[in-house]
C-alpha cells in the first residue's frame, strides 16, 4: 500500500514535468530552420502548394494555438499524426519502443553480469593484481565511444567468428535474443566502469565495517560474508548510481541503435528530427522523459527494498 | 521486346525535370524511369534464370511514401518504380526511351500528338487487365495533383482513349520532351479510380504492373516487396522478395554487406571504395550517373550579383583537387552544368576551369577588388560538403575573400537555399529523364519554381533559348541550341560547376544483373542471386 501510494504520487508529479518538457521541445524545434511542408514536398513545390500543406498541417496557426491543440490532443492520449510517415505517432512509438526497452534491459543485465563479479573480486582482493587490473582497464573503456566499441564487437563476433548477426533485430524471439547480445554488451561496456568503481568503493567500505569483522570472527566463510552480508549493503548506493546512469543512457541508446541498425525509438528520433516531423519528435521526447522518470522511480523503489532505513515519501 | 523506335523520335526523347537533391534528406528529388534493359543485359537475363532468394539492399534513408504524383525522395522513387511502370522506359544509356507498357508509339506530323499502342495481356497485381482508361486516369492524376510532379505534364493538353489498347496524347504546343516525360515515374500506370479505393488507401498498399508487388513496411526500418508471379516479361523477376533496409550508419551498412546480411549497399562513401575492392566476395560498381555538383552563388545578394566575382570564384576552384581528395579519383571535372550522361551535353563547352591568375584578374575588375567576407552554408554531417567548403575556403583566401563556414542540418540548408537566404553554398542535381530540359529549365528559367537553381539568376536571352529548345524537334538544331545555352550559361558563372560523380554501389558477388541507369533508377526484375 505504502508503495502504491508512493508510486501514484510520483506519477502525478510527472505531469508538470511532462508539460515543462513538451513546452520546451515544442518551441525549440520550431525555432530551428527547416519547414516540414517544404521538406515533404521537395524543391519543386510552388509557394502556394507549400502554403496549402502548411495550412493542412496546422502550421499556419499561431504557435501558442498549435501548442494548445497539441496539449488538448495529448489529454486524449493522441500524440498527433506523423505526416512524414503517414502514421499516427502512437503507432510509431509502440512499434519502436519495445526495441529500445529490450536494449536497455539487456544492457542492464549485461552490466550487472560484468560489473558485480569484477567489483566484488576487486574489493575482496584489494590492492592485489586483480584489483589493479579491474580498476585500470574499465577506465580505458570509459573513454571509448560506444559507436567504436560497437563496430569492434561487430568485427570480432559478427564478421570473424559469426557468433552473432552483424546487425538487426530479427523477427522472432530467438532472433531478438541473438541480435541483442552485441548491442547489450556495447551498452554494458559503457555502463560497467561506473558501476564497478562505485560498487568496489562501497564494498571496501562495508568490508571494513564492524559487523563484517564480527561475522568473520564468528567463523562464517569468506564467500558468505562477502556475498551474503557485504554485497547487499554495498549495493544500496550503487543502485542509485546504476539508475541514474541508465536514465542517462536512455538518450544515448540511439548511438547503439544506429550502429546495430536496431529499429528503436532513438533511430526513429533522429529520422524525425531530420524530416522536421514535429509531432513525432514531440511524442518521442515525451516518451524519453517518461522512461527516465520511470527508471528513476524503479531506482528509488529498489533502493527502498534493499535498505529498510530508506523511507518512501 | 520491341526496341525499334520510330524515326524522328529516337532523339528528342527528352524531358525535363529536376531533381535537386533535397540535400541529404533523401527528400531530394531525383527521378527515375523504369527501365530495364532488354538490350544491354542479355547476359544478365540469362543469369537471371537462377530463381529465388531474398535480395536485401541497405540504404541510409527510408522511403517517405508511395504516392508517385507527389513524392520526390529517391528512397521512395527507387522502390515505387518496381511497382509502377510507364508507357515508355528510359534506355540504359539514358539517352532516349524505348517501348515498355506501350509496345509502339507514333508522333503526328505536326508534333502535337503521339499515339501509343498498349501491349496486350498486361495485368495489374490485382489481376485487372491494363486498358487505355487506366493510362488516361494515371496521366491525368499526375497532371492535376498539385505540389508534386505535375510540372512534368504541363505541356500535355489531353489524353484520349479511342479504344482499350490505344492512347493518344496531345500537347498544347510542340513539346520535344514528351516521350521522356512519359518515362518519368510520376506517369507510372495504376488502375483507374485507384481500383475503387481512395487515393490515400490506394497508396498505403499500391497496385501496379511492375515486377514486384506491395509487401510489408515497418516504417523507419525495412520495406519489403514481393515478386509478381504474373509479370508480363516471362521468367522475370528472379528473386522472391526485395527488402530495402534502413541503416543510417555508413560503417554499419558496410559491415552488413560483409556479414552477408545484405547484398547491395546504396551509396558507400568514395573513401571506402578501394578497400571494398580488396574484400573477397564483394564487388564495386561505379555506374555513370547524371549527378553534377555545383557551388551555388546567390545573385540576389551582393557582391554575387557581380559577374566578375562569380567568375573569379569559379576560376579559383581547383576541381582536380576536389576529384582527387573528395571522390578519391572516382569522378571527373565538370565543364558544363549539364552532365555527360545527359542528352545534348556539349563536351566542347569550355566552362570556367581552374586558373588562379584569371581569378585574380576577375577580382581586380570586380566591385570588390580587395575581397570581402562571406558565409558558406554547409550541411552538417556531410563529409563531402565539409571537404568542399574547406578546399574552397583555402582557394578564396588567395582572392582576399574570407569565407566563414556555417553548418546547419540538411533540412535547414535546403530551406535556406530555396528561400535564397544564403550567400554561397553547395548542391547537386541528378536527372530524372532522358532529356536535358528538366535541368535546363530548373537551372535557368526562374519561372520553373527553382529560382534558377536557387541562384536568383534572371537572364532573358538564356530563358528565350530554353523555350526555343523545348519546342525544337530537329536533333541537330536542338543540339546547337543546347550548345549555345551551355556556353552562355558558363560565361555568366551562375553556378560553379564542380565535378561529375558516378553512382557507387557495393555488392555481394552473388548478385547478378544489377545495373543502375544514369538517373539512378534500376530494374530489379533483371537481378538474380
Amino acid at each position: 500500500m505504502r508503495y502504491l501510494v508512493y508510486i501514484l504520487k510520483r506519477l502525478v508529479a510527472l505531469i508538470p514535468v511532462l508539460i515543462g518538457i513538451s513546452l520546451i521541445v515544442f518551441f525549440l524545434i520550431r525555432l530551428i530552420p527547416g519547414d516540414p511542408a517544404a521538406t515533404l514536398l521537395g524543391s519543386h513545390a510552388t509557394p502556394e502548394t507549400v502554403h496549402e500543406l502548411r495550412t493542412q498541417l496546422g502550421l499556419t496557426q499561431p504557435v501558442w494555438r498549435q501548442y494548445l491543440t497539441f496539449l488538448g490532443h495529448l489529454l486524449h492520449g493522441n500524440l498527433g499524426y506523423s505526416y512524414v510517415y503517414s502514421s499516427s505517432v502512437v503507432d510509431l512509438i509502440t512499434t519502436s519502443l519495445p526495441v529500445t526497452i529490450w536494449l536497455l534491459v539487456s544492457g542492464t543485465v549485461f552490466t550487472l553480469l560484468i560489473a558485480v563479479p569484477l567489483a566484488v573480486l576487486a574489493a575482496a582482493r584489494r590492492n592485489g593484481v586483480a584489483d589493479n587490473v579491474i580498476r585500470a582497464v574499465p577506465v580505458i573503456g570509459l573513454g571509448l565511444p560506444s559507436f567504436w566499441l560497437g563496430i569492434i564487437l561487430i568485427l570480432i563476433f559478427g564478421l570473424k567468428l559469426h557468433w552473432f548477426p552483424v546487425a538487426g533485430y530479427g523477427n522472432s524471439l530467438p532472433e531478438h535474443l541473438r541480435g541483442i547480445v552485441l548491442p547489450g554488451i556495447t551498452v554494458a561496456l559503457a555502463l560497467s566502469p561506473i558501476l564497478i568503481r562505485s560498487l568496489r568503493a562501497s564494498m571496501i567500505e562495508v568490508l571494513s565495517s564492524d559487523y563484517i569483522v564480527t561475522a568473520h570472527s564468528k567463523g562464517i566463510s569468506t564467500s558468505r560474508v562477502v556475498l551474503g552480508h557485504a554485497l547487499r549493503n554495498a549495493a544500496v548506493s550503487s543502485v542509485t548510481v546504476l539508475g541514474v546512469n541508465i536514465a542517462y543512457l536512455t538518450g544515448t541508446t540511439l548511438v547503439v541503435e544506429r550502429v546495430f541498425s536496431l529499429p528503436g525509438i532513438g533511430q526513429q528520433m533522429i529520422n524525425s528530427i531530420l524530416g522536421r516531423d514535429f509531432p513525432t519528435v514531440q511524442g518521442i521526447t515525451l516518451t524519453f522523459a517518461i522512461m527516465v522518470v520511470i527508471v528513476n522511480l524503479l531506482t528509488d523503489l529498489t533502493h527502498a527494498a534493499l535498505d529498510p532505513r530508506v523511507k518512501l515519501s | 521486346m520491341n526496341d525499334e523506335i520510330p524515326e524522328g523520335l529516337r532523339v528528342p526523347m527528352i524531358s525535363r525535370r529536376r531533381m535537386l537533391r533535397l540535400s541529404g534528406l533523401g527528400i531530394g528529388a531525383f527521378s527515375a524511369a523504369p527501365l530495364l534493359a532488354a538490350c544491354g543485359s542479355s547476359s544478365d537475363t540469362t543469369s537471371a534464370k537462377k530463381k529465388g532468394g531474398n535480395l536485401v539492399i541497405v540504404r541510409a534513408q527510408d522511403s517517405v511514401n508511395m504516392d508517385k504524383t507527389t513524392v520526390f525522395s529517391n528512397a521512395s522513387l527507387w522502390v515505387y518504380q518496381q511497382m509502377y511502370e510507364t508507357l515508355v522506359a528510359m534506355t540504359d544509356d539514358g539517352q532516349g526511351v524505348k517501348p515498355w507498357l506501350a509496345e509502339s508509339y507514333q508522333m503526328s506530323a505536326d508534333n502535337l500528338s503521339c499515339t501509343f499502342k498498349l501491349r496486350s495481356g498486361v495485368k495489374f497485381h490485382n489481376g485487372q487487365p491494363v486498358t487505355s482508361a487506366d493510362v488516361k486516369f494515371s496521366i491525368d492524376e499526375s497532371s492535376k495533383t498539385k505540389g508534386g510532379w505535375e510540372f512534368i505534364n504541363s505541356a500535355i493538353k489531353e489524353v484520349k482513349t479511342p479504344d482499350p489498347l490505344t492512347v493518344v496524347i496531345t500537347t498544347k504546343y510542340p513539346w520535344a520532351p514528351l516521350l521522356a516525360d512519359l518515362s518519368c515515374p510520376n506517369n507510372g500506370i495504376i488502375p483507374k479510380d485507384y481500383a475503387g479505393k481512395s487515393s490515400k488507401d490506394f497508396y498505403q498498399a499500391p497496385v501496379g504492373t511492375g515486377p514486384f508487388m506491395w509487401g510489408t513496411w515497418q516504417k523507419g526500418s525495412a520495406l519489403t516487396l514481393k515478386k509478381n508471379p504474373s509479370y508480363w516479361q516471362p521468367g522475370k523477376p528472379a528473386v522472391d522478395t526485395v527488402t530495402w533496409k534502413v541503416v543510417p550508419d555508413t560503417n554499419a551498412r558496410a559491415l552488413q554487406l560483409q556479414g552477408g546480411q545484405a547484398q547491395i549497399n546504396e551509396a558507400p562513401p568514395f573513401s571506402s571504395i578501394s578497400q571494398v575492392k580488396n574484400t573477397p566476395n564483394l564487388k564495386v560498381d561505379l555506374f555513370p550517373s547524371t549527378r553534377t555538383d555545383y557551388i551555388l552563388m546567390n545573385q540576389t545578394k551582393k557582391p554575387y550579383d557581380d559577374v566578375h566575382v562569380r567568375r573569379a570564384i569559379s576560376y579559383a576552384i581547383d576541381r582536380q583537387a576536389l576529384v582527387k581528395n573528395i571522390l578519391f579519383g572516382s569522378g571527373s571535372v565538370a565543364n558544363s552544368f549539364m552532365m555527360p550522361s545527359a542528352p545534348y551535353y556539349d563536351k566542347n563547352s569550355p566552362g570556367l576551369q581552374y586558373d588562379m591568375a584569371k581569378a585574380k584578374q576577375e577580382m581586380a575588375q570586380s566591385s570588390v577588388p580587395q575581397g570581402f567576407t562571406t558565409t558558406y552554408l554547409a550541411q552538417s554531417g556531410d563529409a563531402m560538403d565539409a571537404s568542399i567548403a574547406q578546399i574552397l575556403q583555402a582557394s578564396l583566401k588567395q582572392l582576399g575573400i574570407t569565407m566563414k563556414i556555417q553548418n546547419v542540418d540538411p533540412s535547414a540548408q535546403h530551406d535556406l537555399t530555396t528561400k535564397l537566404q544564403y550567400e554561397i553554398s553547395h548542391s547537386y542535381w541528378t536527372m530524372d529523364l532522358a532529356d536535358p530540359d528538366e535541368l535546363v529549365q530548373y537551372a535557368l528559367d526562374p519561372k520553373s519554381g527553382g529560382h534558377s537553381f536557387n541562384t536568383g539568376m534572371n537572364d532573358p536571352d538564356l530563358i528565350a533559348l530554353v523555350h526555343k529548345a523545348q519546342r525544337e524537334f530537329d536533333k541537330t538544331k536542338r543540339q546547337e541550341l543546347y550548345n549555345q545555352i551551355q556556353e552562355k550559361a558558363a560565361a555568366t558563372a551562375f553556378l560553379g560547376f564542380l565535378f561529375y560523380t558516378p553512382f557507387p554501389y557495393t555488392q555481394s558477388d552473388k548478385v547478378k544483373g544489377f545495373k543502375v541507369l544514369p538517373t539512378g533508377y534500376y530494374h530489379l526484375e533483371d537481378v538474380s542471386l
